[in-house]
């Protein structure tokens, strides 16, 4: 059977278990594998999955109580003595009130601390605004040295865990809740820091996402497919660095270009993407999807995709629309003789 | 008043096949002989047919517009638009002429005229070079007449472009061969010559030299047997492809025949 690069977990575990699972039982691997390793959380062990660390490697499983910015100051000082803190809180927590600790005791000091954000974006569904978080992604992206991953399922997540724990330096894993839909039907995908996945290819509009927005983004093109339209899909699972050359081949093959997130347009993938294409000074019809600078109400974490258009229907209707945007000046229909 | 067909025959005549007699002064020195001193202005029409055509002489230079002139030095006038496009398919269709001092113009014209037959499937060239002309002349050809069906109002190419987002079709003959494009967009066709760099194609229909080229385009082999053979590389969506194919197939009945 079928395993992961160098873990034991298989793929019919995998169809059992949710992503936040899957993150503690590869955290859990690697632990024992890796005696650096050390796991840290805030009274979330179980809602976090990192609890499963503990059941097996106790003594390096630290909880710190309601209190997640000591907990990024003492994983600081952990990662000065050589260790590899991985700390595990929901991901509103992670990147707004221990932000500064993050900033300043990780990210200023180069520090080889591991950040694993769950229940980000609306996955939290029904425990309301105060705990969805659609802002993590900006704030992590600026913090000068961090990497910022936004794993598609469960399967992805477990090759970003294993990938950052071999990368030096702070690393910002957000995930959902666990109830996201698979992307991948097996561990046979390939998985590496800054490089985004073409799932499919298109060359009439461009959908780049990020997250669970990648299965709704590959029913989207399922069914403009049908309607004779083409799109490619890239699964932009790493938000910094992001994959310059893959955004820049999209715009240049379609022209028209879409981003996904369950994250609000400011400052996430939609503004990373953003910023490639005005870097380069070339030209797209351009659509950023997800939270338009608004709070999320409360609701089912489907229903509140519906909502935002983040899911298949709402990215359907927008590739719709920029397939009629104008990008260039369309005057000439003169046919050269 | 012409037919629909017969409209749209002429299209293809008038806009796509004529103005390639340029092509043949830019590639063929020899026919720019045909040009030296030459001045006037020769025009086609016919009498049940607003279309009509007319091609400039100059010294050295050759051009063709669309419509009719103000003052032509020679009009060939068919007497309906069906015998002036059998005319330009090869077929032997007298025309009125008016214009009678304007006939030195016709008979410069005559060489470049007759080149057009090149295009036609039975003519079928040995020699490299004229390979080369027959497969450049057919590449523009093809693609301007494919706008033209749009443009025309052919059912089912504008069938196609209406619900056409922005897409290329590219040909492309590779180690220094032709390219050629049609664009389409939203009920619009633009035909182009060379490469459209500003997006990838949608298909690509990419021949590795002339010689596999004039092969596939004058039926010596199948679009299947030519991909299978190396002779045709299609990148990009297949189902564009074939759409593009069936339609090809239309312009070559519309210009044997309708």
């Amino acid at each position: 059977m079928a395993k992961a690069q160098g873990l034991t977990w298989t793929i019919d575990d995998a169809d059992h278990m949710t992503q936040a699972e899957i993150y503690g039982e590869v955290l859990t691997q690697i632990g024992q594998q890796n005696e650096k390793v050390v796991a840290l959380t805030t009274d979330l062990a179980k809602s976090t999955k990192i609890g499963k660390f503990d059941e097996k490697i106790s003594e390096r499983f630290f909880n710190f109580g309601i209190a997640e910015a000591n907990m990024i100051a003492i994983a600081s000082g952990m990662a000065e003595t050589g260790l590899i803190p991985v700390v595990s809180t929901f991901a509103v927590f992670a990147s707004l009130r221990a932000a500064e600790f993050v900033r300043t005791d990780l990210c200023y000091q180069k520090r080889n601390v591991k950040i694993i954000a769950t229940h980000s974006g609306t996955s939290f569904g029904q425990a309301g605004t105060t705990h969805h978080c659609t802002e993590d992604l900006s704030v992590m992206r600026t913090f000068s040295g961090m990497t910022v991953i936004a794993p598609a399922d469960a399967r992805e997540t477990g090759k970003a865990v294993a990938a950052v724990i071999d990368r030096e330096g702070p690393c910002y894993i957000r995930i959902g809740r666990g109830f996201e839909p698979p992307l991948y039907k097996d561990m046979e995908f390939d998985f590496e820091i800054g490089k985004a996945n073409r799932l499919r290819d298109g060359t009439d509009v461009a959908v780049i996402a990020c997250g669970p927005c990648v299965v709704h983004a590959m029913d989207a093109a399922e069914q403009a497919a049908a309607q004779g339209v083409s799109v490619r899909v890239l699964n932009m699972h790493t938000i910094k660095p992001i994959d310059e050359a893959a955004i820049l081949e999209a715009v240049m093959d379609t022209r028209r270009v879409i981003t996904v997130e369950d994250h609000s347009v400011i400052g996430g993938l939609g503004s990373a993407v953003a910023e490639v294409i005005a870097k380069s000074g070339k030209g797209c019809a351009y659509r950023m999807l997800g939270y338009q600078d608004e709070f999320s109400i409360v609701g089912y974490p489907d229903d509140l995709m519906h909502k935002y258009k983040i899911d298949a229907d709402g990215i359907m209707e927008t590739i719709g629309e920029v397939l009629k945007a104008e990008f260039e000046e369309d005057e000439d229909w003169e046919d050269e003789d | 008043m012409a037919d629909h067909l017969q409209e749209l025959r002429a299209r293809v005549f008038l806009r796509a096949a004529l103005p390639l007699v340029k092509v043949v002064a830019a590639e063929r020195p020899v026919y720019r002989k045909f040009l030296f001193k030459a001045g006037g202005v020769v025009q086609f029409a016919a009498r049940d047919s607003e279309q009509a055509a007319w091609v400039e002489l100059g010294d050295g230079t050759i051009d063709v517009k669309q419509g009719r002139h103000d003052a032509p030095s020679i009009t060939l006038t068919f007497g309906d638009l069906a015998s002036l496009n059998d005319f330009f398919a090869g077929a032997l269709k007298a025309p009125s002429i008016s214009g009678i001092t304007g006939m030195p113009s016709l008979v410069r014209l005559l060489p470049f005229l007759l080149k057009l037959k090149m295009l036609m499937p039975n003519v079928i060239p040995e020699a490299a070079d004229e390979k080369a002309l027959k497969v450049r002349m057919l590449l523009y050809m093809v693609t301007n007449a494919l706008s033209q069906l749009n443009k025309g109002g052919d059912e089912a190419m504008v069938k196609i472009v209406a619900k056409s987002p922005d897409r290329i079709f590219q040909w492309t003959v590779e180690n220094g061969g032709p390219t050629a494009y049609l664009r389409m967009k939203a009920g619009r066709t633009k035909a182009g010559r060379g490469t459209y760099t500003r997006r990838r194609p949608f298909v690509h229909m990419v021949f590795p030299d002339t010689d596999a080229a004039f092969d596939v385009l004058t039926q010596k082999v199948s679009t299947v047997d030519a991909v299978r053979y190396n002779k045709l590389r299609m990148e990009g969506a297949m189902e564009g492809g074939k759409e593009i194919g069936v339609l090809m197939q239309r312009i070559e009945a519309l210009t044997t025949g309708g």
